[in-house]
């Protein structure tokens, strides 16, 4: 087991949003739900870009 | 050789190599500085002037005093460029990073003289330009749906510079009106979409040199060469005058006319030969031409960005030498 | 024909009714190289694979599957069953449920699964008494080719293939295993079913390696003393040839004569005198006596099959012995002939030398493809399958039962397919029938460049060993001409061994023979065993061969060899049949066999090319009869000619070298090179070793991979930021669509001297090009992450980040976790952060016990990143495998500018390192105010002698001003001399030399310099993955010395020879520093008493401390001697003082 002096922060059953690789429709998936779309069955899921700010040099 | 030995330093274009002219002799060149003969022979003549192109003659100086122009010219005159890019939502396919690097290539309008160097970590509307890039790129409605042309398919497929806004930073709309600050061209491409893609961005510009990195160079390119002097040594007729003229940049060598109906080679202008020497292919017309430049005749070429008139580039280009001379001058009398 | 027969009918009476023409030279058929991308677009860069792998599953699977149709059970003699057909279908997935579901080869690629089709069959069987069919019954899966007949990207749209996340350029032709692509290489082996005479350490020798379906066996005819032996592995001695004839049938000593040769019947007497000897005269005795020379077998079969050594040696000779050559109701006389002839080549060759064959001539040569290979891999598993099917009929059938013995539950499906996925994916090749054992078969479809990859479709592998310094099989063979890429070889110790094709070479699948047979008898041959020993050797006579077997003898061998080109030619028999003659072995040799090389050539008649430019406007227009490559064949234009005609045959390179004798016409001379050859150009003037070395480096080239490279999820992936199609191009370049999927970019190089930092091939770069883009590159790199399900219904669980308990916040490991404990796409990470937050069950001491999911420990195994630079994470893929269980991907980026000592190319095998990066205004500039982005030291030309990137700069130079692509295509492309007039008439010097201003000084540079645009390609050596040093760090545990390798942060090692080095200047100090303080120090104490190890200044053994002393030594000399101490070896130190 983990530090115990750290606690878990997330509760492991809040529901992900994954975009499909094949239809692009975003699905709800939550933690040991099968990955399958919904809209088309395919089984590929990807998540989605952070919701942070990231800054990069232009050079 | 007799008829290039005149009072003027040069340099002669031979078939394998450079020489000079006098080698031995003293020229302008190995000349201490003075400035009373300067003022005397230095000039500038503006040759052409085309919005942001520029041709003009430098005369009379030191060849290392002209370098000196152009280097500055190149990297140390400031100018503004994207420093930093604040990626809040870029979901096309074009990484971060390499959307990064093309905002920063993107020319900017805003002159940098009315900015300071970028001190401290927090940005003020003295130091930075803030501009900002939101985009989507959506499936679009339009009757046409029969078209192929991705234009008519989609909205926003192409991102162009245009679609950079400028965000006035505190009293920088007192300072600046919205047309002296953007980009200098609106149809830069700077990423391709497709629906659903989305471009979220907070672009940062600031102030810096060219040394730092090419994109605050104020200049495309900023260079000079030496004006070129041809001589035709003996009179080059008929056929072989034809093909002297082909040997050389339009306008170079003209053909007059004899009483006897032959063509005789004349030099014309030779300021805009491209020194391409291809009279040396030709075994008859090797000894007929000495092709020379004079070697304190510099014709300069400045190609701004935009940002910045090229002679203003220029005159900033004098300045930071100035600045530089004064402050190598402080430091020497601390010692 | 119609109007092109007219017109050829038209040509000839020109050329010949009018004397004056004679003379004239033959016209040029413009623009025929056109024929090679006709050629391309039906054939395509890997269609051999693709051709050997249709055979094979949609002909090949079925003759095995018929020859081992049958399973019979000897328990039950009413029992069998019988293959009806089998079938091999499309590629698809089991969903579960009995419901499948179709895939694509991107969908396996991602989520690590095999892309196979099932093989199913249809059966008739009997259950009891009844008598059951059943149709389409899986029995394994079969992984299938990209682009084969049986995949879902053949003949798809460009548009299709795109939504299936497949490059349209691809050229498929491999497989896709358990998400990895694997190759299966082509296999070289020395042609099966011929005789080869050779010269071993005794002498001449005549061998055949027979090869059929069941038999793998060597026979060889070779010369002791004065005697013929024959000698087999299934025989334990040599076995004079003489008593082999009799055993075959011939037992008259004058019969066999008469087979061999008349004329030298002195030298066979003494071989026939061993007859006498032994008392053998009959073919009883002579049976007999092989029946004593027989290998033990090393099974024994099942009792009832008892056979008397006679009996069974006729059966090997009938079975094994040359098992090519076929005996029907023990005829041996086929059989008989055939070794006489070997015999005959053996003598022929002592008498002379010149009969001996060349073994690495190519068409001895045969290719092994996917096809053949995968097709010797299934039929040994089908026969397991089946022998398995029996050995459990025997089994199960005697014992009594409330159910039916049904068969159709004991056909599992995994054994084939494991056994397929198994051998593509590790490339161990075991076929047990022919104790066969092949390691690296497959390899990993290398992804580094479009180049690369293509490259990797073409290569062949022998099977010599490396190891060997043998130069025969290495050197280049003429006979490959044409066929085999002269450039394209790795350096070292796979130098030739490891070869390319050429662009237009094909490989021929097996054809059938039946109707060759016919048409030989047909015209005229007569069957061999009609035929006697004198009209054998009659000097008129000409023995036909047919794929090695003895067909029968010909009197008429031009018109054979006439009118089977003519069928040929017309379409009547396979494009692929080769007929050629042998004039001093007065044989003809046909074949229709599989593996043989072949290349398409423009036929000649009478002195005139068949192919005239019409046909090739025609072509290209699509008017007329003539539209494709295929036409052209068809109507007897071109044909396929194997590397033993072609070297029969007199081919004209160009129109101006035909003559009468003439018989083809190349059809382009630039197809001789490979792929990757084909990419350098000017490569005829380049000094040969430099193209080969640039072979090499284009795979090493970064650039685009493919059109979908931004939906793949490799372990590792180069790829340019702005990759450009070369300025000079070449012919082979637009046919491999290198400049659609380019590596590489143009950059201005100056050739010249710059500060001392460009020595030994050393670059330097420009800084402000580097700041503008050039040579940017992305580097992606993958992290994988299973979640297993284990059987004691526990699994593995991702949690979401931890929180710190003081201040409330993530901690930092953690900083870049979702609310699901997986990164996001987007974020940065760096060292030592945790990509995955991934957990395991501990396993409990009583499984099934405790089911409840509350109580099961869990431990820690986050998935981490390990790198100093760090990487953005750019996409995060969640799936699952073919079981079920979670499989997550995480693509991590790098992008890198160029940097000092990263490695850069030209297409001239002449590579470098950037030495320097020079600011812009350091930089030379020319009068058009142009500097160049790298420049290079002169001193690279004059030793490699690379002509050719000369010649590159300056047609570059003159595309640039002219505002369009050159060509460098070899043996042709653009001239100096046009290039030279199109930059004079843009006002440049004609010989590429400018003048240059030094950008530090500002003066005019003395000499003039040679500058334009050359190709340069990044390698994917940078420094960045290789710069290591190190101060202090890990050591390893056993000896305390620094660890090795960049990876573990080692230290670096002062070798032997360094070490002499020191040893040598006498620094003694400075080698105990390096070898000892700095290593593995350790304080040890030693009895002086007894002079063995003790510890804490006290001597065990001793039982004191009295005498006790502390030294320092290395780590490593006291573990030998504790170690000498386990194996009960005392090891005694004597110490004496330093000073003394």
């Amino acid at each position: 087991m983990s530090d115990p002096s750290t606690k878990d922060s997330t509760t492991t059953k809040t529901p992900m949003v994954y975009i499909c690789g094949e239809c692009h429709s975003e699905n709800e998936i939550r933690p040991r739900d099968p990955i399958r779309c919904r809209e088309c069955g395919y089984r590929i899921m990807y998540k989605k870009r952070t919701k942070r700010l990231i800054v990069f040099d232009a050079r | 050789m007799q008829s290039i030995n005149d009072y003027k330093p040069r340099i002669i274009l031979n078939e394998y190599n450079i020489t000079q002219n006098l080698p031995s002799a003293p020229t302008v060149l190995d000349e201490t500085f003075n400035i009373k003969k300067l003022k005397k022979i230095f000039r500038i003549v503006i040759v052409r002037y085309e919005n942001m192109e520029m041709e003009f003659d430098v005369i009379g100086i030191h060849p290392f005093i002209a370098n000196t122009f152009r280097r500055l010219m190149l990297s140390d005159v400031p100018s503004m460029a994207i420093e930093k890019v604040h990626i809040y939502n870029n979901t096309s396919i074009i990484q971060d990073e390499v959307l990064a690097h093309r905002l920063g290539l993107v020319p900017l309008k805003a002159d940098p003289r009315l900015f300071q160097f970028k001190q401290d970590a927090e940005d003020n509307e003295l130091d930075t330009l803030e501009f900002e890039l939101k985009i989507k790129c959506i499936r679009s409605k339009d009757e046409n749906k029969d078209s192929s042309r991705i234009d008519d398919i989609y909205k926003n497929s192409n991102v162009y510079s245009k679609q950079i806004k400028w965000v006035p930073k505190g009293n920088q709309l007192d300072s600046f009106k919205e047309s002296d600050v953007g980009t200098v061209h609106d149809d830069i491409l700077i990423a391709k979409l497709r629906p659903g893609h989305e471009l979220d961005l907070k672009l940062l510009a600031v102030k810096g040199i060219g040394r730092d990195h090419a994109k605050f160079s104020p200049v495309a390119t900023a260079f000079y060469r030496l004006l070129p002097d041809i001589r035709l040594t003996r009179e080059v007729k008929g056929e072989a005058a034809e093909r002297l003229q082909k040997c050389f940049s339009p306008g170079v060598i003209g053909l007059r006319h004899t009483k006897d109906g032959n063509k005789v080679a004349v030099v014309n202008n030779a300021r805009y030969d491209s020194s391409s020497r291809n009279v040396f292919r030709y075994d008859d017309l090797k000894d007929a031409v000495i092709m020379t430049k004079v070697q304190d005749h510099f014709i300069f070429n400045i190609e701004s960005v935009g940002a910045l008139k090229p002679d203003v580039i220029f005159i900033e280009a004098v300045k930071t030498l100035k600045d530089k001379c004064l402050s190598l001058l402080s430091e020497l009398e601390q010692i | 024909m119609g109007e092109y027969a007219e017109l050829n009918k038209q040509k000839l009476k020109d050329v010949f009714n009018d004397p004056s023409l004679f003379n004239k030279p033959v016209k040029e058929v413009e623009e025929k190289w056109k024929l090679v991308p006709a050629f391309l677009k039906v054939k395509g860069l890997v269609k051999q694979h693709i051709d050997s792998f249709n055979y094979f599953i949609n002909v090949e699977i079925k003759k095995i599957v018929e020859a081992n149709s049958k399973v019979t059970c000897d328990a039950d003699p009413l029992f069998y069953l019988k293959y009806i057909n089998v079938y091999v279908g499309t590629p698809d997935v089991d969903e579960g449920f009995n419901i499948s579901k179709a895939i694509t080869p991107h969908e396996c690629r991602l989520r690590d699964m095999t892309y196979s089709a099932p093989i199913t069959v249809d059966i008739e069987y009997t259950r009891g008494n009844q008598r059951v069919s059943k149709t389409g019954l899986l029995i394994g899966r079969m992984p299938i080719m990209l682009r084969s007949s049986n995949c879902v990207l053949t003949n798809k749209s460009e548009y299709e293939l795109a939504k299936m996340n497949e490059c349209p350029l691809d050229p498929g032709g491999y497989f896709v295993v358990k998400g990895q692509e694997k190759v299966i290489l082509i296999q070289e082996q020395l042609l099966k079913n011929r005789m080869i005479v050779e010269e071993s350490k005794f002498g001449i020798q005549c061998q055949v390696t027979s090869s059929t379906h069941e038999k793998k066996s060597r026979t060889i005819v070779f010369v002791k003393g004065a005697k013929y032996f024959m000698a087999h592995n299934s025989f334990t001695d040599p076995i004079p040839v003489s008593i082999v004839f009799k055993a075959l049938g011939l037992t008259s000593d004058q019969e066999i004569c008469s087979y061999i040769c008349p004329k030298d019947i002195c030298k066979f007497a003494p071989t026939l005198e061993e007859c006498h000897n032994l008392d053998i005269y009959t073919q009883e005795a002579a049976l007999k006596y092989l029946g004593t020379k027989l290998v033990a077998k090393r099974f024994v079969t099942s009792a009832s099959k008892y056979k008397t050594p006679t009996d069974e040696a006729r059966d090997m000779l009938a079975t094994t012995v040359l098992a090519h050559v076929p005996v029907k109701e023990y005829n041996f006389q086929t059989k008989a002939i055939y070794l006489a002839l070997m015999v005959k080549r053996v003598i022929d060759a002592q008498n002379n030398k010149k009969a001996i064959d060349d073994r690495d001539y190519y068409g001895n040569k045969r290719l092994e493809l996917a096809g053949s290979l995968l097709s010797l891999m299934f039929e040994d598993v089908f026969k397991r399958f089946n022998w398995d099917l029996k050995s459990i009929a025997e089994k199960t059938i005697p014992k009594i039962r409330a159910s039916q013995f049904d068969v159709i539950k004991y056909m599992r499906s995994d054994l084939i397919t494991n056994c397929l996925v198994f051998a593509i994916s590790t490339g161990n090749w075991t076929i047990k029938r022919f104790r066969m054992e092949r390691q690296g078969v497959t390899q990993v479809l290398s992804r580094l460049s479009y180049i690369s990859a293509l490259g990797m479709m073409t290569r062949i592998n022998s099977q010599f060993e490396k190891t060997r310094k043998v130069s025969g099989p290495r050197s280049l063979q003429p006979s490959q001409w044409g066929m085999l890429c002269p450039s394209d070889t790795p350096e070292g110790e796979a130098c030739g061994l490891v070869k390319n094709l050429a662009l237009m070479t094909h490989i021929t699948t097996e054809g059938d023979d039946y109707p060759l047979i016919r048409l030989a008898t047909n015209t005229g041959v007569q069957d061999i065993n009609l035929v006697g020993g004198e009209a054998l050797q009659s000097p008129i006579n000409y023995i036909v061969f047919l794929n090695g077997n003895i067909l029968g003898v010909t009197k008429e061998y031009k018109y054979l060899l006439d009118s089977f080109r003519m069928w040929r030619r017309a379409g009547k028999i396979s494009q692929y049949v080769s007929i050629y003659l042998n004039k001093s072995q007065r044989c003809i040799y046909i074949s229709s066999d599989g593996g043989r090389l072949c290349r398409p050539y423009i036929i000649v008649k009478n002195g005139i090319p068949l192919v005239t430019s019409k046909h090739i406007s025609d072509m290209e227009k699509g008017i007329g009869v003539i539209r494709s490559f295929e036409d052209f064949l068809h109507r007897g234009l071109i044909e396929f000619l194997d590397v033993n005609e072609e070297n029969d045959s007199f081919i004209a390179c160009y129109e101006h070298n035909i003559t009468t004798q003439s018989t083809h016409l190349e059809i382009a001379t630039f197809t001789l090179l490979g792929v990757c050859a084909g990419l350098i150009p000017y490569p005829h003037h380049n000094q040969s070793p430099r193209n080969t070395y640039q072979c090499a480096m284009g795979k090493q080239a970064m650039g685009t991979i493919g059109y979908n490279q931004r939906n793949r999820i490799d372990t590792l992936l180069y790829s340019l930021v702005y990759p450009q199609p070369p300025i000079v191009k070449t012919k082979t370049i637009e046919m491999t669509h290198f400049d659609k999927l380019p590596a590489g970019q143009n950059a201005t190089v100056a050739v010249m001297s710059y500060s001392g930092y460009d020595i030994e091939d050393a670059l330097i770069i420009n800084k402000a090009s580097i700041d503008r883009g050039f040579g940017r590159c992305l580097v992606y790199r993958n992290s994988k992450c299973f979640l297993k399900r284990y059987a004691n219904l526990t699994f593995d669980r991702i949690q979401g980040p931890l929180l710190d308990p003081v201040s409330n916040k993530v901690i930092w490991k953690h900083n870049i976790l979702d609310a699901d404990g997986i990164v996001a796409p987007g974020e940065l990470v760096t060292n030592r952060q945790v990509l995955v937050n991934k957990s395991v069950p501990v396993l409990s001491n009583v499984p099934g016990t405790s089911a409840g999911a509350s109580n099961i420990d869990y431990k820690d195994v986050a998935v981490s990143y390990r790198n100093v630079e760090p990487s953005y994470v750019e996409k995060v893929m969640v799936s699952t495998n073919e079981d079920d269980s979670g499989l997550i991907k995480i693509l991590l980026r790098q992008t890198r500018r160029p940097e000092i000592g990263d490695k850069f190319s030209s297409r001239h095998g002449q590579k470098g390192v950037v030495g320097l990066v020079v600011d812009q205004e350091d930089m030379p500039f020319n009068e058009y105010g142009i500097c160049p982005d790298i420049i290079m030291n002169p001193h690279g030309f004059p030793s490699r002698m690379t002509v050719g990137k000369l010649i590159e700069l300056l047609s570059g130079k003159a595309g640039l001003v002219e505002g369009k692509f050159h060509y460098g295509t070899a043996f042709g492309g653009s001239k100096v001399q046009d290039v030279s007039e199109e930059l004079v008439k843009h006002g440049f010097n004609y010989q590429g030399k400018d003048m240059f201003y030094s950008g530090i000084t500002g003066e005019p540079l003395e000499a003039y310099i040679y500058s334009g645009p050359v190709y340069y390609q990044k390698l994917k050596h940078m420094v960045q993955d290789k710069m290591h040093a190190r101060a202090r760090g890990p050591r390893a545990v056993l000896t305390r010395q620094p660890t090795e390798g960049r990876s573990r942060d080692g230290g670096l090692r002062l070798g032997e020879m360094e070490r002499d080095c020191l040893i040598g200047y006498g620094a003694s100090m400075m080698l105990v520093e390096r070898l000892m303080v700095s290593s593995d120090q350790c304080e040890v104490d030693v009895c002086n008493n007894c002079g063995r190890l003790g510890y804490c200044g006290w001597c065990n053994s001793c039982k004191s401390s009295g005498h006790v002393s502390t030294i320092t030594m290395p780590y490593a000399c006291k573990l030998l001697l504790t170690e000498l101490q386990a194996m009960n070896i005392t090891a005694r130190l004597t110490l004496t003082h330093y000073c003394q």
